[in-house]
């Protein structure tokens, strides 16, 4: 997993523009699209914006963000069986999701934990993060 | 479901499917309609692409309409004429399909989809997934019989606000029940987007009629950066908006959003440009 490994310096390279994007989705003020703010419980994000952010951002930024990839990279190389059990995340799991998600408060998640409220954790900072890998994925590729 | 594959359905063959990647497929107007509006020709272009991605997943999921980054309206599809349909899938997963395509006429291009995303839903909400591979089986084959589509009552447009040549209020009001409810979906009735953006582009041109030099021709030239938030139920009373954002001589930007019970189910951009005098 890179996600420790994205900088401060990458995400606020990134926020600005990500933040007008995702605001524009939202139909909400900019300045409202807080780095920490939950996407849905504070900002009334669903989950096509989630699609819609991912659309403009890819466009704004000219990378490519697969769909799913938040899952995909959170689970890393743990099997999907070890990942999640019958819609709730395992302890492995959870633990993964806690990493990949360093940004969010350790308060927001909790155990159990079903895989279909994973989404209420995102915060613009996971889509600001997202950009970056897919910024540095680009710079590789040149 | 007597309407199910006929009501609402603009795909009767399809020549050519590479899984997840690519297709061609055509659609014959039926020459009896007196028109075959931009819409729907987009709507066949779409339903070429729920064709790939739904054989890509095994039919466990269907794409539904949700964002649009941009439709360019080259030409007029007139009844009798047969549509030549192709899709180019950028990617396609359990979660979601981004797409683009077209629609021509005798060669000639009538209207162009850039980059369009449809969240997949679990089909069987919509509709059984082994009529839907027998459907498919048939449109891979010699294709379907002439389609029974019967054109489409426009759903009635109340003006509530108006400031002229700059911004329109008005009530659509979908029907409780219409043939093509029972294609789309035969399972979970839903109004189509297609016939959404059809009456928002009524009321545009109604708007940019006043925008423009007066006695001209108008028609939609694009419509851009469309976002469909929620579904629009049968009975359901949906407030459409319309305004002027610039306008030259030739041509209308205008904004337009949809709303149903205060929640914003839809929004986008589009041009309406002038074709001349009339």
């Amino acid at each position: 997993m890179t996600t420790s490994e994205i900088t401060r310096e990458e995400i606020q390279a990134v926020y600005p523009k990500a933040a007008k994007i995702m605001a524009d989705a939202l139909g909400c003020d900019v300045e409202q699209v807080r780095l920490d703010a939950s996407l849905i419980e504070d900002l009334g994000a669903e989950s096509i914006d989630f699609l819609d952010f991912v659309f403009g951002l890819e466009r704004a930024f000219k990378v490519k963000i697969p769909r799913g990839k938040i899952m995909e990279d959170a689970r890393g190389d743990l099997p999907e069986a070890e990942f999640e059990e019958k819609g709730h995340l395992t302890e492995r799991g959870l633990q993964r999701l806690r990493a990949y998600l360093s940004e969010v408060p350790a308060d927001r998640f909790r155990s159990p934990m079903r895989v279909a409220d994973i989404p209420k954790l995102f915060t613009p900072e996971t889509f600001c993060k997202l950009v970056a890998r897919g910024l540095r994925a680009t710079k590789a590729d040149a | 479901m007597p309407d199910r594959g006929s009501a609402f359905t603009f795909v009767d063959r399809i020549t050519d499917l590479e899984a997840g990647r690519r297709a061609r497929g055509r659609f014959a107007i039926p020459a009896r309609l007196s028109g075959f509006s931009s819409c729907l020709v987009a709507e066949a272009v779409g339903q070429l692409a729920c064709w790939v991605a739904m054989s890509e997943v095994g039919f466990r999921r269907r794409p539904v309409a949700a964002l649009s980054e941009e439709t360019r309206i080259l030409g007029d599809a007139a009844p009798g004429e047969i549509l030549d349909l192709g899709v180019e899938i950028e990617s396609c997963s359990e979660e979601a399909v981004v797409f683009g395509g077209w629609a021509r006429v005798a060669g000639k291009p009538v209207l162009e989809l850039h980059r369009c995303v449809g969240p997949m839903l679990d089909l069987e909400e919509f509709d059984a997934p082994e009529a839907m591979r027998a459907d498919l089986a048939t449109l891979r084959g010699a294709g379907t019989p002439p389609s029974r589509f019967a054109g489409v009552t426009a759903p009635d447009l109340s003006v509530t606000d108006r400031v002229p040549a700059q911004r329109l209020r008005a009530t659509l009001q979908v029907p409780d029940s219409a043939p093509f409810f029972g294609d789309h979906f035969p399972r979970r009735p839903v109004f189509p987007g297609s016939l959404l953006l059809e009456a928002q582009i009524r009321l545009a041109v109604q708007l940019a009629t006043e925008a423009l030099p007066p006695d001209r021709a108008l028609r939609p030239a694009r419509v851009a950066d469309v976002k469909m938030r929620a579904f629009i139920l049968p009975g359901q009373a949906v407030e459409l908006e319309t305004g002027v954002q610039a306008a030259t001589d030739a041509a209308a930007e205008l904004t337009f959003a949809a709303t149903v019970s205060g929640k914003r189910v839809a929004t986008g951009r589009m041009e309406i440009v002038s074709r001349g005098p009339a």
